[in-house]
């Protein structure tokens, strides 16, 4: 064996490592599952992962925005209080009969404004994220109970908005609520946007190194608001799918949401020192979370085992991520 | 048999899967003895030390230590023969204190110490060995300065009673004058009859402190002498199969047009008075001590420090304040002499460190085209002969030269004129260097204008036109190189005969 | 012979194939729903020994309050395609959809506990949440002697049981004008953490001049019970009056902390719930609502036979450990 195919066949099975990580998971966590006997013929049925994509939503469209974050060396623990302030705000605008499209519009700016307030800080005044977004995870929490009265929101009427994720024909995989093909079709979006724009190298720019960023002549203040505000408009999005799903405006739904969201991206083969990451790979992270969730509840184990496994998941993606860092370096 | 060698290698060979690490090496290092061992980064140095100490096994060749055969087996049989290595970066406890420290690990009744003797004796025993009785045996290790954390470092290795001691560039973080302190203290080491191995990229320290030399080139012992017999250029023409004058390209260079005119510039603390005139094609060397402000200079004419007062015009036109993102625009670009915290991006690839600050020629809409920036980078790596698998390789993976060579090939691929070069030489080995400064002669013949700090005078009157140092944040006037000499530069940076000619 | 064995085996696994039923709580922490657990594993028993097989599957959501959650319980037992399901909803409107979507997908649903604003559902077997909070208002108006200052704790928006039982105790005290309300608009939240925290603040403020506290679930009247008790005011001086019988609500209204409880027979919630699924699955029609019965226990008569019972529901002889 030569010097040459050595190093190839190192090279390929770190980049196979980082690729297929999260996949080799989804199969793992997915053939899991298939141990049981009684499992079998429904878990593996279109009903079935109609609905753990349904279940999915959320989290990934969710991931799409702490993806870009987490790369950039930041972080954001305010989603699941800005899911629920954008619920709120969707479903207050629906209980005053505002329009659809000016309601979907008005939420998703929320979340962006959220996130523009959260990246102002950060960049501004060089402050935390950790700090300043925990701050703003109360901020945000306390202001969706306040314009909620304390309490749920709910409205009158269907709306394309509550028709989002809603399930016609729950006997088969197709059709799928629209809402798992905005979040196919966003991450797909974002993936390439990552990947192959020159905004998405400044992302990874400066979550690698700050300081070369801006040597290089980065705009690294600028940027960061502008990537807290995009992920923003992201959570916005995911407020709006937890509206949708609810059909009401909920200000204490979404209570760790974040945490999922982190847990995802992390499985997808992000390290929270920034500079690396990828969409794909956290969109996949959400559904391994999915299918454990899905699969232990029908295997009808109780919450405990499947809160284990899923720490263990976890644990067992960082474990893996840097086995193959220490295999790139050799 | 009257005097054995303390260390005698002979033949050692050592393969990594299909690399050959080590192809034949050769030495001897008498007891009393401090030996360097001087090679270019990859010449098998490392590979030798970890041999020594036990980390790794050899294929072939034998180890013979006071004429008993050696062959240990792991680092603690290494330890107990009496081989103590001292590694580049330091292992303390940071938080234990210094006696904590030099005694951690130890188990003093195994080694034959007596245990009524009490630990604070032993750690005080150590450090007078070294004359650094000084030291404060409760302090945190991590409160003192690195210098003497690098005595504490070797005085734990001496609680073992070593005959052979092995620093690995132990003075790379170390100032001037902590230099010669630790040299002092290995010095008395010798004079116990301790034998080092002094590895480092210093030749002139190798100089100073080293009995004998062994150089490396390839894995492979290329000769031994004796240090004070031996000139510098001979060894160095060992190291890199090359002569000095071809590590030093020099030609006749007329410069044009001023590109870069600094008027009073100071920062917030430093510099506080700058004025320099760079023209097309001059190579505008600039010394001074380590904090007299040189890379502040830059970081403020680059616009990453705030221009607290005076004017600078590039291409003659006046632009004072601005950001990095527009002096790159100005076809301005720098160097960092932090290649690992600002220089480089280490986790991301060569093509992206090379084409981060212009994406223009690689990309359309915004989009990167892969295989055009593949191919950008690939033309550059070739013309700047940086040694690397792939474009797409993080640039951690590299050598430091190699990491340099790709940090000066993003200021090319920018196309930019006016070059500021902070440290560019520092850390890398000799035949990158020689590789670089050939760089610098080329692009200075092609027109730019560059600015080189250094605190390595021999480089600096090497390859500069123009020289002018830095002392307490004022720089003085520039003159030709031929009018400057060691001396005269060393005194103008320290404030000496701040008037003289 | 074999095949004919082999035949005759089929069909009568066939005929043995059990019901699936899914029983989907608000939580599972709660001594009350263990008892839920208790009086489904009673009704399971009972249809065994006449030769109905029947599984029970008791899952609950992750979080106790998370609508979203318990929505994906109810999902995932729609897609596993058990024989039917029995809720508790956490929300009256958020679990609207995903019960549509089970019935929709031939799965029948019977709600109890709290109720659902649909009308797919089977029926509704519950407690008469309105009538315990009547009994509350009274007991209240009784022992405070007609007058004095009282505060209600409530339990989370979007409870429709709790809710009842709030406007059933406003209602209950409505035939004693001496009484005026301090606090009507807190609540006590999901977990008995959360409950004991806001009875702090609550009586931070009112607790010197209260007289009298209802708490409208098993948590709240804990949470509280102990706030009392760490500012002295418990013992009787504020007359307490909880819902539903944990262990340490009881062992409160032995110390003389509690002086009413409303309790609900959990045990036989569950009990009828699964008998009257099972019924409408064999194709038997069924009630559209069923009150499983509310009384309230006092230090008096909690020893009485009928009282003890359901102040101390077998669980153990139901559920292992």
């Amino acid at each position: 064996m030569t010097t040459e195919q050595e190093q190839r066949r190192k090279v390929i099975r770190s980049r196979l490592l980082t690729l297929a990580g999260p996949f080799i998971g989804l199969l793992f966590v997915t053939s899991l599952f298939a141990l049981s006997s009684e499992l079998r013929p429904v878990f593996y049925t279109g009903a079935n992962w109609k609905n753990i994509f349904t279940q999915t939503v959320i989290v990934s469209i969710g991931a799409l925005g702490m993806t870009m974050i987490i790369i950039s060396g930041g972080i954001d623990l305010s989603v699941g209080s800005v899911v629920a302030l954008t619920s709120v705000v969707g479903a207050r605008l629906l209980e005053h009969k505002v329009s659809a499209p000016v309601t979907i519009l008005a939420t998703l700016l929320t979340g962006g404004l959220v996130g523009l307030l959260n990246g102002s800080m950060i960049a501004g005044f060089r402050m935390m994220p950790f700090v300043v977004t925990l701050g703003m995870m109360g901020v945000t929490r306390g202001a969706a109970k306040w314009l909620a009265d304390n309490q749920t929101v709910n409205f009158d009427g269907e709306s394309m908005v509550t028709r989002v994720m809603e399930k016609v024909s729950p006997d088969t995989f197709f059709p799928l609520p629209s809402g798992v093909w905005i979040a196919l079709l966003l991450t797909l979006l974002m993936s390439v946007f990552m990947r192959c724009t020159v905004f998405g190298r400044y992302v990874f720019a400066i979550g690698s190194n700050e300081a070369t960023a801006r040597l290089c002549g980065i705009a690294v203040r600028p940027y960061k608001v502008l990537i807290y505000s995009i992920a923003g408009l992201f959570f916005g999005l995911a407020g709006l799918m937890q509206l949708s799903r609810l059909s009401q405006g909920d200000p204490s739904v979404a209570i760790g949401l974040e945490l999922d969201i982190i847990a995802a991206v992390v499985i997808g083969g992000a390290s929270l020192n920034g500079g690396s990451g990828s969409v794909i790979g956290a969109v996949v992270g959400a559904l391994v979370m999915a299918v454990l969730r899905s699969g232990s509840s029908q295997m009808n184990w109780p919450n405990y085992v499947q809160e284990i496994i899923i720490g263990i998941v976890i644990i067992l993606a960082v474990g893996l991520d840097r086995f193959r860092q220490s295999q790139a370096a050799r | 048999m009257v005097n054995a060698p303390r260390l005698q290698v002979e033949g050692m060979a050592k393969r990594f899967g299909a690399t050959v690490a080590l192809k034949s090496v050769s030495l001897e290092v008498a007891p009393g003895e401090i030996h360097a061992i001087i090679g270019e980064n990859g010449a098998g140095k490392s590979t030798l030390m970890k041999i020594l100490s036990g980390a790794c096994r050899p294929d072939s060749g034998s180890l013979h230590l006071d004429g008993v055969r050696f062959d240990p087996e792991d680092p603690h049989a290494a330890r107990q023969a009496g081989v103590a290595m001292i590694y580049q970066e330091l292992i303390l406890a940071p938080h234990l204190s210094v006696e904590e420290n030099i005694l951690l690990g130890e188990e003093p009744a195994r080694l034959g110490w007596i245990n009524s003797r009490s630990r604070r004796e032993q750690a005080r025993a150590a450090l007078a060995q070294l004359h650094y009785e000084h030291l404060p045996l409760g302090a945190p290790v991590g409160s003192l300065p690195i210098a003497e954390q690098q005595v504490v470092e070797i005085a734990r290795a001496l609680i073992r009673e070593p005959r052979l001691l092995i620093l690995d560039e132990p003075t790379s973080s170390l100032t001037q004058v902590d230099t010669q302190r630790l040299f002092a203290a290995i010095r008395r080491l010798r004079d116990r009859g301790v034998s080092v191995l002094y590895i480092s990229h210093f030749l002139e320290e190798c100089q100073l402190l080293c009995d004998r030399f062994t150089v490396l080139r390839d894995g492979e012992s290329v000769g031994s002498g004796a240090m004070a017999s031996t000139p510098l250029a001979e060894i160095i023409h060992r190291m890199v199969g090359r002569n000095m004058e071809e590590i030093y390209p020099r030609s006749a260079r007329s410069p044009g047009e001023v590109l870069l005119e600094l008027k009073g510039l100071s920062g917030r603390i430093r510099p506080s008075e700058a004025s320099l005139l760079l023209r097309r094609g001059e190579i505008l060397g600039v010394a001074g001590l380590v904090g007299a402000g040189r890379t502040e200079m830059l970081r403020a004419t680059f616009g990453l420090d705030p221009v607290a007062g005076g004017e600078i015009l590039v291409r003659s036109s006046l632009r004072t304040h601005a950001s990095p993102r527009q002096r790159l625009r100005d076809k301005i670009g720098l160097l960092s002499e932090d290649r690992k915290e600002e220089g480089l991006l280490l986790n991301r690839s060569l093509a992206d460190n090379v084409t981060m600050t212009r994406f223009e020629p690689v990309s359309r809409w915004g989009f990167i085209n892969p295989r055009v920036q593949k191919q950008v980078t690939r033309d550059w790596m070739t013309r700047l002969k940086v040694r690397a698998r792939s474009p797409f390789q993080p640039a951690a993976q590299l050598s430091g030269g190699n990491q340099q060579k790709i940090a000066l090939g993003r200021l090319l691929h920018h196309e930019a004129d006016i070059l500021l070069l902070d440290e560019p030489t520092r850390g890398i080995d000799v035949g990158s260097k020689a590789e670089i400064y050939r760089l610098i002669h080329e692009l200075a013949g092609q027109g730019k204008g560059i600015l080189f700090v250094s605190s390595y005078l021999p480089e600096l009157l090497g390859v500069c036109d123009t020289l002018a140092v830095m002392c307490r944040g004022v720089l003085g006037p520039k003159r030709p190189v031929a009018e400057w000499t060691e001396h005269s530069i060393i005194e103008a940076a320290v404030g000496a005969g701040t008037e003289k000619a | 012979m074999a095949l004919l064995l082999a035949m005759e085996t089929s069909t009568r696994a066939a005929a043995v194939e059990p019901y699936q039923i899914a029983v989907i709580p608000k939580g599972t922490t709660h001594e009350f729903w263990k008892s839920i657990h208790a009086g489904t594993i009673k009704a399971q028993r009972e249809l065994e020994a006449e030769g109905i097989p029947v599984r029970i599957l008791w899952k609950g959501p992750l979080r106790e309050d998370d609508r979203d959650q318990q929505i994906q319980v109810v999902e995932n037992f729609t897609a596993r395609r058990v024989s039917g399901i029995m809720l508790a909803p956490l929300d009256s409107q958020a679990l609207v959809k995903p019960v549509g979507n089970a019935v929709a997908a031939r799965i029948p649903v019977v709600v109890f506990d709290s109720g659902l604003k649909s009308d797919k559902h089977v029926s509704y077997v519950a407690t008469d949440n309105f009538k315990g909070g009547q009994l509350a208002g009274e007991h209240m108006g009784k022992i405070l002697g007609g007058k004095g200052k009282v505060i209600l704790l409530r339990y989370a928006v979007g409870s429709a049981s709790t809710e009842e039982r709030e406007a059933g105790f406003l209602d209950g005290l409505k035939k004693f004008p001496g009484i005026t309300l301090l606090s009507a608009d807190q609540y006590a939240g999901p977990t008995r953490e959360t409950a004991y925290a806001n009875s702090q603040n609550l009586l931070n403020r009112f607790g010197r001049e209260v007289d009298g506290i209802f708490a409208v679930n098993e948590n709240s009247t804990i949470g509280m019970t102990k706030a009392l008790r760490d500012i002295g005011r418990a013992g009787g001086k504020v007359k307490m009056i909880g819902f539903d019988a944990g262990s340490a609500s009881i062992k409160d209204m032995k110390s003389g902390d509690v002086q009413g409880l409303v309790v609900q027979n959990p045990v036989r919630m569950g009990y009828l719930g699964v008998k009257t699924l099972v019924q409408h699955l064999q194709g038997k029609p069924v009630e559209k609502k069923i009150d499983t019965g509310v009384v309230l226990v006092t230090p008096s008569n909690m020893e009485q036979q009928e009282f003890h019972e359901i102040l101390y529901p077998p669980i153990s002889q139901y559920l292992d450990k």
